[in-house]
């Protein structure tokens, strides 16, 4: 895409061809060494029967094969539960973590008293790494000595029935994530002119017109951002499950990043094979969905 | 505009090269076999409090000026058993000396990681069988070569609280084993005051001992698993009855903090445990782990033991090598310290030492007829039993999972995975 | 422009009943914090300690040869800051190129590296660290600085905002004569320094908070960062809440010591009525 100047200047369109790839240099080289060989590596792995410390034993498609259609084994188990589990899981979280956030953006736009108090108690969450998180909300939730059940008056073992178990994942994730998604709308939304708005009020627009009309179309690139984003690192749970729920009750809250991470890395000979299998798997799913989103929202008007 | 360009190349430039010069502190001065400083790379998993014992004990060797000194490097357990495929695999940074868990020799032994103290032992007279605890001293050989030399080992056991003992079952402790049956009795009678008889707590070593009591076991040929057997079931049947009868803790409360603020009367649970149980305001004490029977001869103590290995490589020299056994030798006779963090060293020397008497865990060290109910569970595969009564003991216990399903699912998993492993074929 | 009081007051109210919510967790961790191990484990349901206790703060804080906490936060602040600053460099180059240069396979390279990313790496931590030892990187800072730098959702989130600018800016840029170079310093990057800012703050809290890498690629404590170090102190079998909470706490400082920085800097307007510059 070459403007009439340039083209009267007479620059040769090689050097169009290269200036890219110069500024994309940086990141692929980092890219290519420190990512990609080693997920190619990975993917590899799945091909093979491999206990990290001998030598991998190629098999070629048979962990796929077991783990998808061979009803028997443990590791079709594997991916039944955990899949489904995941996938509930981001059901669940995806639409808190995206329109909680947005309304605290849109409310810390409107900069009442105090607003940068709030931001920053929303926002301090996330500084904080997942053990400590999923220790503080263990003690939140804990069935005798816990301050819900004290404050609520109730009995109840969060962790230990469901659909209580699915409750407090949700609680903790969203307490924990949002901070995130809510300092990107508010860049976004701080980002829209208020032109906009000022043509809106003149034309007598309620506040939640504006909201759909003006607000929402004009960060719809952070939207999709986020939606994408969002879905993705939930599709990756494996903190909060392991260390509040621990899977339970019943295997119920035991995603499948969880089966993935005991089959390479658990008290027995690693089974790497496997785990690189479902890994891929996961990786195949996430994909799908984030295409579908991808497209979904592209030509959301 | 040709100046800011050239500004902004610069800049780059010296960060790139800021980069790669500063990278605080120059190279990877690996902190593994350091070829040049006569030094032992000591990987081990004591954090936190214990890591001071250990640190202690290591400066006491330092200090009496050996010709190689050791270098403590602690990381958390799970990390390490991450770290060693990867960094054995990669062949370099490859530590001198390694803790490992004894139950975890067999595999890294099948996986042909390690070298042995064969060819070294013969140096060292005091280091052999007598002067240790034997189920200890067992683990570390394995087909006839010894790939393990034992620090320590550490047993399940019993704290109770003396006020509720004395209330509620003030004969258990006479014979200084606590039954099955007593506990029902007791719990029968402080379920109206609202206190538990027992605590329900990790799932592994009370499964294994009362498994071993039951008379079953985890595999008889050594490879294929034994899991769905009539005494699987009784054996977490046992605590599913506890459970239903109304005199454990609850679901999701914690068996420690229940027992330490005076709501329970028994805790499982491991001598290492002692440090926490001692917050209590009560007077407590310890005993062995819950039996079936009041019969000491036929009492199990589920243990485990931590053990020095050598992982293969190529870097350690022989005179290193000699250096690692002058430690080992001195650990024999002084580790007080150890025991001061609530373990049982291995080194039958220990029994000598007036401190160690007052200890609780010296129970299990002094009797000979105790040592003998010390039993560490070897089984090639034990790593995939432990991942599944973790992640379906509770579940079993507190009735969320039917016992049949909790023994089938158990033999099914295991026999899988198994089927994984590449090192019997 | 003022917005309509109605509008502010509710705001305030709806922030306020959220703010309730979100502050009790917190303050139960900090209360946590300063409650003896003893306390945690005796007395029931209590949110106040009954005795305030320094010692989870002052055992951490200790700073000797086995938790040297001054080292280990010098450590985390070294690999942050490069980090951060390599990620910002990569990142906004990178995300110009997707936005603003056209070249044959733009999309289909762009996709492919969404793609890739969205793979779980777990069995990659094996050859990773085989990579970075053969850059002899091992237990130094530059096995933590580099390979986060991959990263390709930065680049995707400055795209985002870069697609934003119109292109007008650009070609009157073009005209006057502005290569590639000249319109990414003096007209791209001076609009996108909010999400620039953004990134550095998601960079540098990422890298700050790794302890899963760290504690893999580093074998000497002095040379890890504070969240790898701070581990070392939980013991073996028991977690002292006490203790993990005052950690937590401490650990969070200078991250959220960045983040009060930049609140400043967040909302800078990416009004489209600001100047074209050059």
């Amino acid at each position: 895409m070459m403007s009439v100047a340039e083209k009267a200047k007479g620059k040769k369109p090689m050097k169009v061809a290269i200036k890219p790839w110069l500024f994309l240099a940086p990141h692929l080289i980092i890219f290519f060494i420190f990512f990609l060989i080693p997920s190619i590596f990975g993917v590899i792995v799945s091909f093979t029967d491999w206990d990290l410390v001998g030598t991998p034993e190629f098999v070629g498609l048979s962990n796929y094969q077991e783990i998808l259609f061979n009803q028997d084994s443990i590791f079709y188990e594997q991916l039944r539960i955990g899949l489904k589990n995941t996938v509930l899981f981001v059901i669940f979280t995806v639409p808190f973590c995206i329109i909680v956030p947005l309304l605290l953006a849109a409310a810390l736009n409107a900069k009442p008293k105090f607003w940068k108090v709030f931001q920053s108690l929303f926002y301090l969450p996330s500084l904080f790494a997942i053990s400590a998180v999923a220790i503080l909300w263990t003690m939140m939730f804990n069935v005798s000595f816990g301050p819900i059940n004290h404050l609520l008056g109730t009995d109840i073992p969060w962790v230990g029935i469901q659909p209580y178990a699915w409750i407090t994942l949700v609680v903790v994730t969203v307490w924990w994530v949002i901070g995130g998604n809510m300092i990107i709308y508010q860049a976004a939304l701080n980002g829209i002119s208020k032109d906009f708005y000022e043509a809106a009020d003149i034309d007598g627009a309620t506040s939640i017109q504006k909201f759909f009309r003006i607000t929402l179309p004009a960060i719809k690139g952070q939207i999709l951002y986020t939606v994408v984003m969002t879905t993705i690192s939930q599709f990756n749970v494996y903190g909060q499950p392991l260390m509040v729920t621990k899977g339970g009750p019943n295997d119920s809250t035991r995603v499948l990043l969880m089966y993935i991470q005991q089959n390479a890395f658990g008290s027995g000979q690693s089974i790497a094979g496997m785990s690189s299998a479902l890994a891929v798997i996961l990786g195949l799913c996430i994909m799908v969905v984030s295409a579908v989103q991808f497209v979904l929202l592209r030509n959301k008007d | 505009m040709k100046v800011s360009k050239l500004a902004s190349l610069v800049i780059i430039a010296g960060v790139c090269l800021g980069m790669l010069a500063g990278c605080g502190g120059g190279g990877s001065s690996s902190s593994s076999s350091a070829k040049n400083k006569k030094e032992i790379v000591f990987w081990n998993p004591f954090t936190g409090a214990d890591s001071e014992n250990i640190k202690k004990m290591i400066n006491e060797y330092n200090d009496t000026n050996p010709e190689y000194k050791v270098k403590n490097v602690a990381m958390k357990e799970i990390d390490m058993y991450k770290k060693i495929p990867t960094v054995v695999s990669s062949g370099k940074n490859i530590p001198d000396l390694n803790i490992v868990h004894a139950e975890r020799i067999q595999q890294y032994k099948d996986s042909d990681m390690l070298i042995t103290y064969d060819d070294v032992l013969g140096d060292y007279s005091d280091i052999k069988g007598e002067n240790y605890v034997e189920a200890a001293w067992d683990m570390g050989e394995l087909d006839g070569e010894r790939y393990g030399l034992p620090l320590d080992i550490h047993s399940w056991g019993t704290y109770y609280n003396k006020e509720l003992v004395k209330k509620y079952c003030p004969t258990a402790l006479d014979d200084n084993i606590v039954t099955f049956d007593e506990i029902k009795e007791a719990g029968k009678k402080a379920k109206a005051d609202k206190i538990a008889a027992i605590g329900v707590t990790w799932v592994k070593p009370n499964f294994l001992s009362l498994l071993k009591q039951n008379g079953g076991q985890l595999s008889e040929n050594g490879v294929d698993p034994t899991l769905d057997t009539p005494a699987s079931k009784d054996s977490i049947g046992i605590w599913r009855d506890l459970y239903e009868s109304g005199i454990t803790n609850k679901d999701g409360e914690d068996a420690t903090q229940i027992f330490v603020s005076g709501k329970s009367i028994f805790l499982p649970e491991g001598i290492w445990a002692q440090n926490t149980v001692n917050e209590a305001e009560f007077d407590w004490g310890f005993t062995n782990s819950p039996q079936v029977s009041d019969d000491l001869s036929k009492a199990v103590n589920w243990s485990s033991s931590h053990q020095f290995v050598m992982f293969k490589n190529d870097e350690r020299t022989d005179e290193k090598i000699q250096g690692i056994m002058e430690f080992i030798d001195w650990l024999r006779t002084n580790s007080l310290e150890w025991a001061k963090a609530g373990q049982n060293p291995a080194s039958l020397d220990i029994i000598e030492n007036e401190e160690y008497q007052k200890m609780p865990q010296s129970l299990y060290i002094n009797d000979p007829k105790e040592r003998e109910t010390l039993t560490i569970f070897e089984y090639k595969y034990n790593g995939y039993v432990s991942e599944y009564l973790e992640t379906n003991g509770f579940d079993t216990v507190f009735g969320k999972k039917s016992i049949k399903d909790f023994t089938s699912g158990m033999e099914k998993e295991v026999k899988e995975k198994i089927a994984k492993d590449k090192t019997n074929k | 422009m003022k917005k309509k009081p109605v509008t502010k007051i509710v705001a305030f109210l709806f922030l306020f009943i959220m703010a309730i919510i979100w502050i009790l967790p917190l303050l139960y961790g900090f209360f946590t914090s300063f409650k003896s191990h003893g306390e945690i484990m005796t007395s029931g349901f209590k949110i106040m300690p009954a005795e305030w206790v320094l010692s989870n703060y002052s055992n951490l804080l200790v700073n000797n040869t086995s938790a040297p906490l001054l080292r280990w936060f010098l450590n985390s602040m070294f690999i942050a800051v490069v980090h951060t600053l390599l990620v910002l460099f990569v990142v906004s180059f990178s995300a110009f190129a997707y936005s603003r240069l056209n070249f044959k396979g733009k999309n289909l390279l762009f996709s492919f590296l969404l793609v890739t990313m969205m793979f779980p790496s777990v069995v990659n931590l094996i050859p990773l660290y085989k990579i970075v030892d053969i850059f002899g990187w091992v237990n130094t800072p530059m096995a933590m600085i580099v390979p986060g730098a991959a990263g390709v959702f930065n680049i995707f989130l400055v795209r985002q905002f870069m697609d934003n600018i119109p292109k007008d800016f650009d070609e009157a840029a073009q005209i006057d004569g502005a290569g590639e170079f000249t319109i990414f310093t003096k007209i791209i990057l001076p609009l996108i320094k909010p999400v620039l800012l953004v990134v550095a703050l998601f960079s540098f809290t990422g890298s700050w908070n790794d302890f899963l890498w760290p504690s893999i690629v580093f074998n000497d404590v002095e040379r890890m960062p504070i969240t790898a170090g701070l581990q070392l102190l939980q013991g073996m079998y028991d977690v002292k809440p006490g203790l993990l909470m005052a950690g937590a706490l401490i650990a969070i400082i200078p991250t959220f010591i960045l983040y009060l920085f930049a609140q400043k800097y967040f909302l800078q307007s990416m009004s489209l009525s600001a100047g074209v510059k050059g």
